[in-house]
């Protein structure tokens, strides 16, 4: 029988200005599931959080979060999901411990409820000793993780993250991953997460998004969307003759175990099956299409080649910020896709 | 209830881990009445005059005692005595003297003769408020050397003025004393209430408050008791140091401190509703900067707090009709100084209570629960 469906979005657009920031969005996330939403930065992921935390209104279209459409009840869905915003919101003048009993207090925790929850909470992410010691004293990492446990003080039914390990050490990452799955394992709740890491979609969620321009480009499970590009390994040739590029590029898609290629600067990237066994065999053809390669690595597929087969492009890449030239860039980028 | 006292609790806890500003709330107002209190004067004091005698005359003998009298009683005048007309003349245009007085040498024969005896007064016009105070100090005390001649009997016919103080004497510090602590209102509003919004947004944890599930009447309705709160309580310290500093006297116990109480209360609360009307939707602590800078002055100089109202132009006469502080500063003198009732003062209390619920109304309905 299909579980109930804790989030159900279709249609839905938002617009900037002339930015179409979320074009025309469905999806369904059932009860219980780790929903990720993976994509650049400027995708359109923050957006499609902030509406579906009834943060912004859409423009078009129709979400249902938890109970209620997200037009129509904002404030229900409000006490019924947790968010940890993109930007550290913790009060760095207040303490650890007053961040969390004013943030249980705004959903109407009962006392003492409110007081074991937070205690248990703080445990579970470590912060204990400090709990009593002002947020400004804090690493961004325990912020985070503040913020995490201050997002889960009132259980909520639906838990956001958006970006929670941005401008992490790869160590803290590691920490805010565990404490998500942990507390996953322990407590049945609907989570979505959004993230530009691959690793982190990878290993922590059951079904994944990829955005990119405000559009779903795929959505399936980490395993099938990786499953469904041709080619389970790939090589990375970096060529040190550009010249011959095409003459290369030729020559190896002739190759029967070669399913793709494709050129990212000096990189060529020969989606094959069977990497290790067949790489002196590819060696052999470049070399006698009188290239000279640098490097050679071996690359077992990941979502970022998922992400790239669909896209197109690697991740890294980033549209230029918009800043006004009548404000400046002293206002913080509220509005932020 | 519960979500509302957590709002306040959050903001007042932010503002007391800030001791230096609660410090400077306090101490600023009370420069300002320092500082206030010595530029305006009431009265103008050590005006530094020249002056050249060209006549040996009893009249001019008089003019000069009349001159040194000024100087010594009213002290309106600093006078220095030159011997060149030209020296003195060129002493105004350098900025060196207020005035030049020059008597020339057929002064006193001019006033035994009964011809147009004139005595040459150059005033610096471009300081147009000590020409005009120098002017009328020294036209009177040499208009005045005449009238001691006249036989001493009483003009029986002449109709004599007879003023009378109805209050007890308020000097000009004292009457300041209400503008300094509408001040220290004022910058209450400025650094509590709104502006930790408008903080709150530029530090962009503004998200954490949006997401939870307050009612925006709640978090408006929060940030402006809290407001309130340290305003009442600074603005109320303010008060007091400053009576104690110009010697105005607790005596008249419990109904006036009440009534000061109610007023400070009032003014504060009709004072922040406002600027979160202005400023709910500034994202940036510098716009809160510029635009309570500029509302200090407009809404505290035509509040009667250092000038009276009735001396305006009618364009600011009617502006005064709607500023809060005119109501606030008018409620506080008739307290302080008149020893009234309420009252006389409830119409006051009325105005303020009512634009209060107006400027409320319209910051909860403008503030903006989205981001």
């Amino acid at each position: 029988m299909q579980k109930p469906y804790s989030i159900e979005v279709s249609g839905l657009t938002k617009k900037f200005g002339e930015i179409t920031a979320v074009n025309d969005v469905s999806f369904t996330v059932s009860e219980g599931e780790f929903f990720g939403f993976l994509g650049p930065n400027g995708a359109g992921k923050t957006t499609l959080i902030r509406i579906l935390t009834t943060l912004l209104k859409p423009l078009t279209g129709k979400a249902v979060v938890s109970c209620c459409d997200v037009s129509e009840d904002p404030e229900s869905i409000r006490q019924k999901i947790g968010v940890v915003p993109q930007a550290m919101t913790s009060d760095l003048d207040l303490t650890g411990y007053e961040n969390m009993d004013i943030y249980g207090r705004f959903y109407s925790v009962p006392g003492r409820e409110r007081k074991e929850r937070i205690a248990s909470l703080l445990d579970m992410v470590g912060l204990t000793n400090r709990a009593q010691d002002l947020v400004a004293t804090y690493s961004g990492g325990m912020r985070r993780r503040l913020e995490i446990a201050r997002a889960l003080v009132h259980t909520p039914e639906v838990l956001f993250l958006d970006e929670p390990t941005l401008g992490l050490d790869p160590q803290s990452r590691r920490v805010v991953w565990e404490f998500i799955e942990n507390f996953r394992a322990k407590n049945s709740l609907t989570i979505i997460l959004s993230t530009h890491y691959m690793e982190e979609a990878e290993s922590l969620c059951d079904r994944v998004a990829i955005i990119d321009a405000g559009k779903i480009i795929a959505l399936d499970s980490p395993e099938n969307l990786k499953a469904q590009i041709p080619g389970n390994d790939i090589i990375f040739l970096s060529l040190s003759d550009l010249s011959k590029a095409d003459a290369v590029q030729t020559a190896v898609a002739k190759i029967p175990f070669v399913h793709k290629i494709q050129m990212e600067d000096n990189i060529m990237r020969v989606y094959v099956d069977n990497g290790a066994q067949n790489l002196p065999s590819l060696m052999e053809q470049v070399k006698e299409s009188g290239e000279t390669v640098s490097s050679v690595t071996i690359h077992r597929q990941s979502l970022e080649d998922v992400f790239i087969h669909y896209t197109g492009k690697s991740i890294r890449d980033e549209e230029a910020k918009k800043v006004s030239f009548l404000i400046g860039a002293g206002i913080p980028r509220t509005l932020g896709r | 209830m519960i979500k509302l006292l957590a709002v306040i609790e959050r903001d007042m806890k932010k503002f007391m881990r800030n001791p230096v500003v609660i410090l400077m709330s306090l101490m600023m107002p009370l420069l300002y009445l320092v500082i206030l209190g010595n530029s305006f004067q009431g009265k103008f004091k050590g005006l530094p005059v020249a002056v050249v005698n060209q006549d040996s005359g009893t009249y001019a003998i008089r003019v000069m005692e009349n001159l040194r009298a000024l100087e010594a009683g009213t002290k309106t005048v600093n006078i220095l005595y030159l011997k060149d007309r030209n020296k003195a003349v060129n002493g105004v245009r350098n900025g060196i003297y207020k005035a030049a007085l020059v008597i020339p040498p057929d002064f006193s024969k001019r006033i035994v003769l009964s011809r147009k005896p004139e005595i040459g007064l150059f005033l610096d016009n471009t300081d147009n408020i000590s020409a005009e105070a120098i002017r009328n100090a020294i036209g009177g005390s040499i208009r005045a050397i005449r009238q001691e001649y006249l036989p001493v009997r009483e003009k029986l016919d002449e109709i004599y003025l007879r003023s009378t103080d109805l209050y007890s004497m308020v000097d000009y510090y004292q009457s300041l004393v209400p503008g300094v602590v509408i001040m220290a209102i004022f910058l209450g509003t400025m650094i509590s209430g709104v502006f930790n919004l408008v903080m709150d947004k530029f530090l962009g944890i503004n998200e954490s408050y949006l997401l939870a599930p307050v009612s925006r009447g709640v978090i408006v309705l929060g940030l402006i008791i809290s407001g309130l709160t340290i305003t009442t309580i600074t603005a109320l310290a303010v008060f007091g140091i400053s009576m104690l500093i110009t010697g105005i006297p607790f005596s008249r116990g419990i109904d006036q401190g009440i009534s000061i109480i109610i007023v400070v209360v009032l003014t504060t609360m009709a004072l922040l509703s406002m600027m979160f009307v202005f400023l709910g939707r500034a994202n940036h602590p510098r716009v809160v900067g510029i635009f309570s800078g500029f509302l200090n002055v407009i809404f505290f100089f035509p509040s009667g707090a250092v000038y009276p109202i009735e001396s305006f132009p009618n364009w600011l006469k009617a502006f005064a009709k709607i500023n809060p502080e005119a109501y606030a500063v008018h409620a506080l003198k008739t307290i302080l100084f008149k020893d009234a009732g309420f009252r006389i003062i409830s119409s006051d209390i009325l105005f303020l209570i009512a634009f209060t619920a107006i400027m409320m109304s319209l910051a909860i309905v403008t503030f903006k629960r989205t981001l």
